[in-house]
């Protein structure tokens, strides 16, 4: 008899997914799948609405990573204006993303993965959460909730809030750095280098345990995608998109916001709300690819920050291509946030950043604008079409957890078919099966759309919970 | 980061677009506005409470928090200490309780505040909306002026 083993909820991720795998009669897996549970309709109810709202409203989709939607909306924004945004401006936006990006990965890190990497995939699970880390290395708690707030923080300083900033806008950002708040930025930066540090060290103490899950969480050959600047370093708000292959040949180079349509097809399977992104050229599944932290580091020759570079030397020696074990994003994670307080300081000491300029003004001059940007776990797309008043007639949105959607399901079937035999399972196993997940840091809010019509089971039961009709759409 | 020891910390969470779930960020305000020239009176509001505030309630010597409660009836006002607890189980990554988060600071920064209580406003409502229900909406002047008595107790003991 076959049999399912359910996964649902499954725990410390953003957002609300379920794991299912199936057993054949032999108790073997078969399959498994990551579904996503939840549907949002922001392309939708966008439409209708005037251009210049999209950043504020699209930001909405999330309050984990709305930096990036901000910045991703505001660019396809402005290649509607077909405007070029002060330097100033782009440099603030930059800062603002990497603050961003160095407070989701310090949650992603310190708050959902550490559970696991530092008390033990099989721990109990009812002392497997961030206060068991406390007890467990409470600097390593500290450092994490430092970190999350000196990224936070920033985001305060500069948008005026915490959470859903509406300081980006199409043009630049609605006003200047003030000398003060670059002042208590800079004094910042050293209790998060300690901070990062301590992090980094920790993480490396502890690899070599886990050399097993290193085997099989998503350890498989897979294209990647990322933006890189010309001189081939790390870039997390403008620059292009990069596709390399497992081997780290470049496929596709110079990919910009007005062409990712052309080279990206999104795929749709019956079991999730999340769609499949993919390289067209090699069709579906075989261009899937990977994004993210991992993808970055595969990607760059260079991170551009003397602390990162160092360390990026090292990730890479932990393969000879392409670093393929999704358990490593945890480490490329770490890496990418030492770069986010080396890089906000070297925006911090740019001789304009205090300038006024960091707005243009325009109205619509095309009728369609594309803006692409890094977010905390990978790459993400905002294509809008206007009419010419200048209201949104269509949108899409090509979410960083979509684009990792077919590593992210290999990865759970590679964990089940190695752990589970006999249909014996144990709720350590099952962790692991989630703890594959964790490593992608998927964020499920804002990853979810519907393609044509939302495909929906309406069941009529009766006072006894029987099922009298049942109607399928 | 860390800021001077503030004598008071009031500490509200809530939801402004679920009805009277947003009583806490109301009463926060109204908090912020009254007690604004007194700099060791600290306010913050947030839809949810989240570890990092462990590092501000390490730096507060008192902590009021305030939040709407789904178990009393509409409107009842509930004003009880709160101790520091580790759950055993359930944890809850993106939101903490009080007791959670005085045990954050008590075990992170090894810091408590020598009071720590919470205040509750029983929910009539926590459906979409901008409103509050009619009993918490009658509730609101008997909550600032407990929230006043309760801050200048606070003051006054420290002054002993």
């Amino acid at each position: 008899m076959t049999q399912t083993i359910t996964i649902d909820p499954v725990t410390r991720l953003e957002g609300h997914g379920k794991i299912t795998i199936q057993l054949n009669g032999q108790g073997e897996v078969e399959d498994a799948h990551f579904h996503v549970t939840q549907v949002r309709g922001f392309e939708r109810f966008s439409q209708g609405r005037p251009f210049y709202e999209m950043p504020a409203l699209m930001a909405r989709i999330c309050g984990i990573c709305p930096v990036s939607h901000l910045i991703a909306s505001a660019k396809a924004c402005e290649a509607i204006m077909s405007v070029k945004i002060p330097h100033t401006a782009a440099q603030l936006r930059r800062m603002l993303n990497l603050a961003q990006m160095v407070q989701s990965h310090a949650l992603s890190f310190f708050y959902l993965a550490s559970p696991d990497l530092l008390l033990g995939m099989e721990s109990d699970p009812a002392a497997r959460h961030i206060f068991g880390v406390v007890a467990s290395k409470p600097e390593l708690g500290r450092a994490g909730i430092a970190l999350r707030r000196f990224g936070q923080h920033i985001i305060e300083l500069l948008g005026n809030k915490r959470i859903h900033p509406g300081w980006v806008v199409p043009g630049g950002v609605t006003e200047p750095l003030a000398p003060a708040k670059r002042d208590e930025i800079l004094a910042m930066l050293p209790e998060a280098y300690a901070n990062i540090g301590l992090a980094l060290a920790a993480y490396k103490q502890i690899a070599d345990s886990f050399k097993s899950e290193i085997e099989i969480f998503a350890n498989f050959p897979t294209n990647y995608l990322g933006l890189i600047n010309e001189d081939e370093s790390v870039e997390f708000t403008d620059g292009t998109l990069r596709l390399i292959d497992p081997k780290g040949n470049i496929i596709e180079d110079g990919i910009d916001a007005n062409r990712f349509s052309q080279v990206v097809g999104e795929a749709v399977e019956p079991y999730t709300y999340t769609k499949f992104a993919y390289y067209k050229p090699l069709g579906y599944p075989e261009g899937s690819y990977r994004v993210g932290p991992l993808a970055r580091l595969n990607i760059a020759k260079t991170m551009g920050t003397p602390r990162a570079d160092q360390e990026l030397v090292e990730f890479k020696q932990l393969a000879s291509g392409p670093v393929q074990s999704s358990f490593h994003y945890h480490h490329a994670r770490l890496v990418d946030m030492l770069y986010g307080i080396e890089k906000i300081e070297q925006i911090l000491t740019d001789p304009l950043i205090l300038d006024k300029h960091v707005r243009a003004i325009a109205g619509v001059n095309r009728l369609e604008g594309a803006g692409q940007a890094e977010a905390p776990r990978g790459t993400l797309h905002h294509h809008y079409k206007v009419d010419e008043n200048g209201l949104i007639t269509w949108a899409n949105l090509v979410i960083a957890t979509g684009q990792n959607n077919n590593a992210m399901n290999k990865g759970v079937l590679q964990a089940a078919k190695e752990y589970i035999h006999d249909g014996q399972f144990t709720e350590g196993i099952l962790n692991r099966v989630e703890a594959v997940i964790r490593t992608f840091d998927p964020c499920l809010s804002c990853s979810t759309h519907a393609f044509g019509q939302m495909p929906l089971v309406l069941t009529l039961l009766n006072p006894d919970g029987e099922q009298v009709d049942q109607l399928v759409r | 980061m860390r800021s001077p020891r503030v004598c008071v910390l009031i500490l509200a969470c809530g939801n402004t677009l679920r009805s009277d779930d947003g009583v806490g960020p109301w009463l926060a305000d109204w908090a912020e506005q009254h007690f604004a020239a007194q700099p060791e009176i600290r306010v913050i509001s947030r839809q949810q409470w989240t570890p990092d505030l462990a590092v501000d309630i390490s730096e507060a010597r008192s902590v009021l928090f305030i939040d709407c409660s789904i178990e009393s009836d509409p409107g009842t006002i509930q004003l009880r200490p709160v101790e520091p607890a580790v759950p055993q189980q359930g944890l809850a990554t993106h939101h903490q309780g009080a007791p959670e988060l005085l045990a954050f600071a008590r075990d992170l920064y090894a810091s408590s505040p020598s009071s720590a209580q919470l205040l509750t406003i029983g929910a009539g409502s926590t459906e979409l909306g901008e409103d509050f229900s009619e009993p918490v909406r009658s509730a609101l002047p008997q909550a600032c002026n407990l929230i006043e008595q309760t801050v200048t107790l606070a003051l006054a003991s420290f002054e002993r």
